[in-house]
């Protein structure tokens, strides 16, 4: 990923407008893209969904023999099963979980990312789309191993039968830390690679 | 570490919010991290308790040169700030619970955790901004 090689004008142009305007203005555009963004990414969601369960699936087919695990969506697209084809039929659907809360990072992620003043719109977008890419990635990943959680944690007795107590500890841990504190700082942590040198920029024109 | 600091924090943050709740009228008891009231219950539990804006916030202060004043400075006033925004959102969760429950999975996962961090991400901004460069200029 990169920021793009060029300055902005704005931040190129050093002190032109006060640092700190700098920021109360990113502070406002953040909160106006705020309502707009969540919009968007609630039209868009269902279908994000249906992407992310497909996808999801054909990564956990790669990872597990035999292949039988099943992610079917509900309720409009916003839920979905996992599911087992080896279990007995009146246990199929081992988990239901709502896809859309994977994923709700993407409103902070794009409002963060279109509220930054004094950056081209066309840069915006395109450093929003490498950040979009990036936040896809984590998202597949969240699911896989929220599924490997379940699977480790979360059927009883089967659970204990097919994992041993480091793999649930360590699959535990491993969803705990990417459906919360990590998937809350993701947006943050891209803003800070594409935009956090704006700040000391505005401060050293040199 | 959960159960001998983040537990009993996640109690502080229960009871200071029922304790907002009763001021608003609402007749609410306390039951360790479980604020009940007549129409509606929340439990506090981690994602709650606005311990993961924390840290990130506390992490991004760490993180950026500064100087260490400026970071304690930081650190004390955003702990403070995101808790009280915190507040305001278990507060907000709970009114929602029982006078709009439709509302309530929503407002629980989508508005108030990417509000209270986004809260967490301008802090920060406007910390480093206003607070660390300057003190890092002026020094």
């Amino acid at each position: 990923m990169r920021s793009g090689g060029r300055r902005p004008a704005s931040a190129a142009s050093g002190g032109a407008r006060p640092a700190g305007g700098w920021a109360l203005r990113l502070l406002r555009n953040a909160l106006l893209w705020l309502v707009p963004v969540w919009a968007l990414w609630a039209l868009a969601a269902p279908a994000y969904n249906r992407l992310l369960l497909a996808s999801g699936e054909a990564l956990l087919h790669l990872v597990e023999s035999p292949d039988v695990t099943d992610l079917l969506p509900r309720r409009g697209g916003h839920e979905a099963y996992v599911a087992r084809r080896d279990f007995p039929p009146a246990r199929t659907l081992v988990r239901a979980f709502r896809v859309t809360d994977l994923h709700f990072h993407l409103v902070l992620l794009g409002a963060l990312f279109l509220a930054v003043p004094g950056v081209p719109w066309r840069r915006r977008l395109r450093n929003l789309g490498w950040a979009a890419l990036a936040t896809a990635v984590f998202d597949l990943l969240l699911l896989v191993v929220f599924v490997e959680s379940v699977y480790a944690t979360g059927l009883g007795d089967w659970s204990r039968a097919h994992a041993g107590p480091f793999a649930r500890n360590a699959w535990g841990l491993a969803e705990h830390l990417l459906d919360l504190p990590l998937k809350l700082a993701l947006p943050f942590t891209l803003w800070a690679a594409f935009y956090v040198r704006l700040l000391f920029e505005r401060r050293d024109p040199s | 570490m959960n159960d001998r600091a983040v537990e009993p924090f996640t109690g502080w943050v229960a009871r200071a919010s029922g304790a907002a709740l009763d001021l608003l009228g609402q007749d609410v008891r306390m039951e360790g991290t479980v604020i009940r009231g007549e129409r509606f219950a929340v439990n506090i539990r981690n994602g709650c308790n606005g311990v993961e804006t924390l840290l990130i916030f506390a992490a991004a202060v760490l993180a950026f040169p500064a100087p260490w004043r400026a970071r304690l400075l930081g650190l004390a006033a955003g702990a403070v700030l995101i808790q009280l925004v915190n507040l305001v959102r278990v507060v907000a969760l709970f009114l929602t619970g029982a006078y709009l429950p439709e509302l309530f999975d929503a407002s629980h996962t989508v508005v108030w955790q990417t509000l209270v961090v986004l809260f967490g991400v301008l802090l920060w901004v406007l910390w480093a901004d206003r607070v660390a460069l300057r003190r890092t200029a002026a020094g």
